[in-house]
């Protein structure tokens, strides 16, 4: 699920290097997130050489995959609807990845839910839309409307797609895909709480790693020590609707058009990829109340805010 | 969730699958569409500057490349240019002086007392440098290179070789090397005899030429050496790295200073005459090196300590520490001291007497006598933005020549026969 997003003009495409114990810090802006690249090397040049590997490769995604930019291909795809876009190979796995998201989720997770933004707007207030509005704009829903090959997509008129759902995992996964390229030394690659590590640190140490969460007081933030894999947390505690004391949650079903009941505020989750963990953490949102029993009968590590 | 009902058992390996696909198929394409290969340049300006002899300002531009499969291309350009006055390997005299300049146009006069330069020396430089580093095969990095360096009357070619193998995660390297270095020297004036007078003569007469001429046995001579190296580096642990190195240096063929002479003086210490130097034709050297990298709380420490000993008899020890201090604000402070003490070459000698016999090889370069040298320094270093870096160095410099046991006879026992020698290096590096 997309989180609280700023403007991207908010910030200078610039890396920075800060040393800390064992090696150096490496942060940028990218995809509405504080990105972070901590690599234990003493040695600088290849930290700020890695780091701008990193840097490059978020950008790259953000230019290519965001719905907020006008010139990405996601926006080409969706101002398209209608007609064929032509796709290179990096796109026609991402969309196969999804498409296997959306038959392993029985259709729950999908990426064009959405236009249904245009009737829900989260917004803490009580504006719930009226069941024509979201029915009528349920027509527009449906990953099973979309065509596509190994060349090209097509969305039916009126769609749109959004890979924030899955956007930045896939961003933290690929740049360890690269970095690991580099040299075998220990990385963590932190966007905006969606992580991953790679390389072993000395000793098999672990990382340690804070959830992040917009709610999170000082007696509630967790740490989970990670040595290898990647987790990824969905939700937000100040997105809903409230009216007439009922809490309409951001999280909504695809087949109803209607917010999923009792979600956890934020779930966590650990996979082997980021992107894994991604689409894992949004599944159990989507199951709401059954969010953290569906992933214990599926034996999945994760940790749950209510 | 009936369907994941039917999935539950498999969910995580479905998934795995999945990813696969995505992250495995991609990284070819999307590889060559953003890692960006840039160039990182070093550019400098290094002025130094000795009391009363040399200065020499040297700009450095150099230009590192590192492509997406790891290949790394150095390249690096110098700049030099040379001024001033050198020891030509006299002794000072009481008297005044006349010597007669090496490319034999002209005489110059050294007041008494004073350690005799010449003040010819004047040179430009420059030189070209190439490095091509890539990873061979598993665990082996291999790099060749080159060195193209030209002066009004000196070439140098060189060619070298290194391979690399990493063991042990990474945490040790071994490496060998090998280098391969033409000199050829074509002094004006030409090359010398070896051991003969210098020509001391009214230049101006018509014979002059000819008689000086004489005492030239060729216009050129070159040397060829060959270096072999040895290295292992080692991570001790997250905060320390050392090294070791063994280099074997073997040079052949003209290795005599044809602008160095030495006083012939008779039992009074008066020079009678001065025999232009020579060396032998060969010399091996072994140099050994130990390095450790030591990163502190509070900064970084680079220590080493270098131990070279050759078939002149010339050994050498050198100590070198350097300490960065980083600051919150991302600028740093590096101190550096160097100390370093040479033994003399089994045929260097400060003079030599009229009447003893004369002999093979003789020289009284105070650079291959007994000599100390320490330099202090400090550099300071400035974060600009995009990660590039201005940094600034000053360094003073102390040449001590020292006896190597010959008593100074008659008159030489009233002047400096090993003057020492200060200097101050300055440097601005820019990095980006």
């Amino acid at each position: 699920m997309s989180k609280n997003r700023v403007s991207k003009t908010s910030s200078s495409r610039t890396v920075q290097c800060i040393s800390r114990d064992n090696g150096f810090t490496l942060s940028f802006f990218a995809m509405a997130s504080l990105c972070e690249v901590l690599i234990d090397t003493h040695d600088k040049k290849l930290a700020i050489r890695m780091g701008n590997v990193a840097a490059n490769e978020a950008w790259r995604i953000e230019d290519k995959y965001s719905r907020y930019d006008k010139n990405s291909l996601c926006s080409e795809i969706n101002a398209n609807a209608g007609n064929r876009v032509e796709i290179d190979d990096e796109t026609y796995h991402l969309i196969e990845f999804i498409q296997q998201c959306y038959d392993l989720s029985d259709g729950e997770f999908d990426i064009t839910s959405g236009v249904l933004r245009k009737a829900w707007f989260f917004d803490g207030s009580d504006n719930i839309p009226s069941k024509k509005r979201v029915n009528e704009l349920l027509n527009f829903v449906g990953w099973q409307h979309i065509e596509y090959s190994p060349t090209y997509i097509m969305l039916k008129k009126g769609m749109e797609i959004d890979f924030g759902g899955i956007g930045k995992e896939y961003a933290v996964d690929r740049t360890i895909v690269l970095l690991s390229d580099i040299a075998n030394i220990p990385v963590l690659v932190n966007y905006g709480g969606d992580l991953a590590v790679s390389g072993q640190k000395k000793n098999n140490e672990p990382w340690q790693v804070g959830i992040e969460h917009p709610s999170f007081t000082s007696d509630t933030s967790s740490f989970v020590t990670l040595t290898s894999g990647a987790i990824a947390t969905s939700g937000d505690a100040n997105r809903f609707l409230l009216k007439d004391g009922h809490r309409y949650s951001h999280i909504l079903n695809i087949k109803t058009g209607w917010p999923v009941e009792l979600p956890p505020n934020s779930i966590t989750v650990a996979a082997p990829k980021c992107i894994q963990a991604g689409f894992l953490a949004t599944l159990a949102l989507l199951q709401g109340i059954d969010a953290e029993e569906f992933l214990k009968e599926q034996d999945i590590l994760h940790w749950s805010i209510r | 969730m009936q369907l994941k009902k039917q999935n539950k058992s498999n969910l995580k390996a479905l998934l795995t699958t999945a990813t696969c696909a995505l992250l495995g198929g991609t990284v070819q394409a999307a590889t060559q569409a953003n890692t960006e290969e840039t160039w990182e340049f070093d550019t400098a300006l290094m002025h130094y500057s000795e009391t009363d002899r040399v200065s020499a300002t040297e700009v450095i531009i150099a230009g590192k490349k590192t492509f997406v499969n790891d290949e790394v291309l150095s390249l690096k350009l110098t700049f030099d240019t040379l001024t001033g006055a050198s020891a030509n390997g006299a002794v000072a005299q009481p008297t005044p002086q006349t010597f007669t300049r090496p490319s034999g146009n002209g005489q110059y006069t050294i007041q008494e007392g004073e350690t005799p330069l010449d003040d010819t020396f004047q040179d430009t430089r420059v030189q070209f440098t190439g490095q091509w580093t890539q990873p061979w095969w598993e665990g082996y990095t291999v790099s060749v290179g080159g060195n193209l360096s030209k002066e009004y009357d000196y070439t140098s070619i060189s060619v070298n070789g290194n391979i690399a193998r990493d063991f042990n995660n990474k945490n040790t390297t071994l490496s060998i090397g090998t280098a391969y270095a033409y000199d050829l020297i074509e002094p004006e004036g030409g090359i010398p005899d070896p051991l003969s007078a210098m020509l001391i003569g009214d230049s101006d007469d018509p014979s002059f030429e000819s008689e000086f001429n004489a005492t030239r046995i060729g216009s050129d001579d070159n040397k060829t050496t060959f270096d072999v190296l040895f290295g292992v580096t080692q991570v001790i642990n997250r905060k320390m790295i050392v090294q070791f190195n063994y280099s074997l240096s073997t040079s052949s063929g003209y290795l005599t200073d044809p602008f160095k002479v030495i006083s012939s003086v008779n039992a009074n210490g008066e020079a009678q005459e001065y025999l232009h130097e020579n060396r032998p034709d060969d010399r091996t050297k072994h140099a050994f090196f130990g390095q450790t990298k030591y990163h502190f709380d509070s900064g970084f420490l680079d220590a080493s300590y270098r131990y070279m000993t050759d078939d002149w008899e010339i050994e050498s020890h050198t100590f070198d520490v350097r300490y960065l201090i980083p600051f919150s604000n991302g600028h740093f402070i590096e101190p550096h001291v160097r100390m370093y003490t040479q033994s003399a070459a089994d045929f260097y000698q400060p003079f030599i007497q009229e009447d003893a016999p004369l002999p093979d090889f003789i020289s009284a370069d105070y650079r291959i006598g007994d000599l100390d040298t320490y330099t202090v320094g400090l550099k300071y270093g400035i974060p600009m933005d995009n990660n590039n870096e201005l940094s600034f160095r000053l360094e003073y410099y102390h040449q001590a020549p020292k006896s190597n046991g010959t008593e100074a006879i008659g008159v030489l026992n009233d002047v400096e026969l090993y003057e020492p020698i200060d200097a101050i290096v300055a440097q601005v590096t820019y990095s980006f």
